[in-house]
């Protein structure tokens, strides 16, 4: 009997091994090493890093403080000292996470690894929120590149010296929120739709996303089929479907993130054969794999990548195809979710300039020289509103605020499905389409 | 006509979920809190062979439902033998091998979008007016056909007869030559290459991830105190309790609070009938 059970262990530990190291697929990115001399400037990264976001965000941190060292490092004062990162995980990304595990997570990294400033930080805008008293505590920078919540302004604003270490580097979900509102402008313009059903995840960030584009369709006379919030760890979208194809709805749009939720809508929308133009933000959708994972019924949805360089390369602004370029060589893909990877790549940069200008890492002299931050980055100039410490984004011209773009999967010439980026004018490579089953 | 459609699809996914948990329990008392690891192993597992050795989409599936059965199978010898008869020590045991699973699966970074299985068939049908794809149809088709097949083995194959006869009374079962060892076994491999099965049929209609390990478990075990915890039948009803519970809550309240509706089911059946509706065991204790 004893040889049997110690067989049936080997077994079950030898075919369980073969599962799991047989794909060689890929994991999480080690800390990138200093490669310049001096005692290293740390940089902490609390995030969610089992998730598309934290796990692509690392990548371009990575990738970004590789270069800074490559160049022998950041100037402090009349020394050049090399980044480096550590990283911690925070798992708010996962649906049943609760926020203050989050918090314990990054409390963890800031008391034992010390880092003079935390790049990307919580995923959730909820762990965010919370993680803003932390950061007030240690009294550490933290620039932040995922979380979307306008909540973080109302917050700030509270009590602007307490918080002031906290900078965000990105877009918040009105950014997208006006950038869908402004492509919805142009479906009623070129073909007449009147008719939107609205779906969210029941997050903070998405919720602030999907109020911006309920009230422009207000505005601008949708007709409101339905509007919908679904629980994050929601996998069954049948109703809100349902409900959009008996309302005639024309056009859907989508604010989503948790990759299993988004791609069981993704594939959902596509089985019902609803005939409405999916437009939003819908990772699964909006991805380079889009094709690979949902299939040709991609075409003709519309993604809002935010902000732009995220994971399309644009003719129009050379840096985003340099930064995608870089990221592609060396971890030989694009990166997944259509949103925040330049905002973590930019925000390296933006920190070493702002340590070179205090001249210290006293985290006060850095907040000072944050706030001065002009920098012209893959996401457009980014300037901070001092007020709010949140990076200035608009639509008009990436030489002066940060900038997003909207894009729709249309075939080429020759027939394979590609992201033709539509909105705006200063990046636009083509017009929106109809889909020929809406006409 | 929708809400009775997608109701029932819905309804069966869950029978889907719970029927390898609930074979399990019924047969050896063993609750296998690894359950849900074992679904979302096998559509890694089907990714791997498709992806990357290249094998057939079909071979590609079996071959998972038989290494994930027999995966069920050696936990049994490798881990709770050990801690048989003890049901907290099972317990602890079976749910640390499933988060053991989930977080080396996390760890080595099946998540993302490409994790996604295709469709067997691409395209559907309209019933009554309502769009139905192919591979829901094929979960329903699979729903039925795992229940008639479950019949026919318990009620007319020797080892579906010991299965019973160790359901009803383990001692009596030993008594007549019935190995418990073997048949408690020969149902942790079955009920996992259920699950296996489920995740064969249902992943395609999404993307994977870790997490619904976690979510499959709570829904298999939601529809199992439902419906009570040894009963196929109970385990039917109570997956149709749930599924329908569900699309006519989003229905009529809005679809953010279809997820709380398995909890919700759970407590009031827990304060009515503890024992489950078509549950047994409980309620003949409660009577001595």
């Amino acid at each position: 009997m004893k040889k049997k059970i110690l067989f049936m262990i080997l077994t079950m530990g030898m075919l369980t091994c073969f599962l799991l190291t047989s794909a060689l697929t890929a994991t999480a990115q080690p800390p990138a090493k200093p490669a310049a001399a001096g005692k290293p400037i740390i940089i902490g990264v609390p995030t969610s890093l089992y998730t598309p976001f934290g796990r692509d965000g690392l990548k371009a941190v990575n990738l970004a403080v590789e270069e800074v060292n490559a160049k022998g490092g950041v100037l402090v004062g009349k020394e050049k000292r090399p980044f480096k990162v550590v990283v911690t995980d925070t798992r708010d990304g996962e649906p049943a996470t609760p926020t203050h595990d989050a918090l314990m997570a990054y409390e963890k990294l800031l008391l034992e690894q010390k880092p003079h400033a935390v790049l990307i930080a919580p995923f959730r805008s909820e762990a965010l929120i919370a993680s803003m008293d932390l950061v007030a505590k240690y009294k550490v920078p933290q620039i932040h590149t995922i979380a979307q919540t306008p909540a973080f302004q109302r917050q700030f604003r509270t009590d602007p010296e307490k918080y002031k270490y906290l900078f965000r580097v990105t877009t918040d979900a009105t950014v997208p929120g006006m950038y869908i509102s402004r492509a919805l402008d142009l479906l009623k313009k070129e073909f007449n739709l009147e008719n939107l059903y609205i779906l969210y995840q029941d997050t903070l960030w998405a919720k602030a996303f999907a109020d911006v584009v309920k009230k422009h369709g207000q505005e601008t006379g949708w007709k409101e089929v339905g509007y919908d919030a679904y629980a994050a760890g929601a996998s069954d979208f049948s109703p809100g479907l349902t409900k959009a194809k008996e309302g005639k709805a024309q056009v859907i749009a989508m604010m989503w993130d948790v990759p299993l939720g988004a791609g069981i809508f993704a594939k959902q929308y596509v089985a019902m054969q609803v005939p409405a133009l999916l437009v939003g933000f819908i990772p699964p959708m909006g991805s380079p794999a889009a094709v690979r994972a949902v299939g040709p019924e991609v075409e003709y949805s519309i993604t809002v990548e935010f902000p732009v360089g995220a994971s399309l390369p644009l003719k129009k602004l050379p840096k985003t195809l340099e930064f995608l370029d870089k990221f592609k060589k060396k971890y030989k893909d694009l990166p997944e979710p259509p949103a925040v990877n330049s905002s973590a790549y930019d925000s390296v940069f933006i920190l070493a300039q702002a340590i070179e200008r205090a001249g210290t890492l006293d985290a006060d002299k850095l907040v000072t020289a944050l706030e001065q931050t002009d920098y012209k980055g893959v996401s457009g100039r980014i300037r901070f509103n001092k007020e709010q410490h949140t990076a200035i984004f608009g639509d008009k011209d990436p030489n002066e605020t940060g900038v997003a773009v909207v894009f729709q999967w249309q075939k080429d010439k020759a027939g394979t499905l590609t992201r033709v980026p539509i909105y705006p004018d200063f990046v636009a490579e083509g017009k929106v389409m109809l889909p020929p089953w809406m006409k | 006509m929708s809400l009775l459609i997608y109701g029932t699809i819905t309804s069966i996914i869950l029978a889907l979920y719970a029927a390898g948990f609930s074979l399990a329990y019924g047969i050896s008392g063993l609750a296998n809190f690894a359950h849900g690891a074992l679904y979302i192993l096998t559509g890694y597992s089907v990714w791997t062979f498709l992806n990357q050795i290249g094998l057939p989409y079909f071979l590609s599936a079996l071959l998972s439902v038989i290494i994930i059965g027999f995966l069920g199978f050696a936990l049994y010898w490798g881990l709770l033998l050990r801690v048989r008869g003890v049901p907290l020590a099972e317990l602890i045991v079976t749910f640390a091998a499933g988060i053991a699973i989930l977080e080396l699966l996390m760890w080595k970074g099946f998540y993302g979008i490409q994790y996604s299985l295709p469709l067997f068939v691409r395209g559907g049908v309209k019933l009554g007016g309502v769009a139905v794809d192919y591979q829901r149809l094929f979960v329903i088709g699979t729903g039925i056909v795992l229940v008639v097949l479950l019949y026919l083995f318990v009620h007319h194959t020797k080892i579906g007869l010991a299965f019973r006869g160790m359901a009803q009374n383990e001692r009596t079962a030993l008594s007549v030559g019935i190995e418990s060892d073997w048949i408690g076994s020969l149902s942790l491999a079955a009920g996992s290459a259920l699950a296996a099965v489920a995740a064969v049929v249902v992943l395609p209609l999404g993307v994977m991830e870790s997490a619904i390990g976690y979510e499959v478990l709570i829904y298999a075990l939601a529809v199992a105190i439902i419906g009570g915890l040894e009963s196929t039948p109970g385990m039917i009803l109570g997956s149709f309790i749930i599924g329908f519970g569900q699309v006519a809550t989003a229905k009529y309240l809005g679809p953010k609070w279809m997820i709380i509706v398995p909890l919700v089911a759970i407590i009031l059946v827990l304060a009515v009938r503890p024992s489950g509706l078509f549950g047994q065991f409980k309620e003949l204790e409660e009577r001595i």
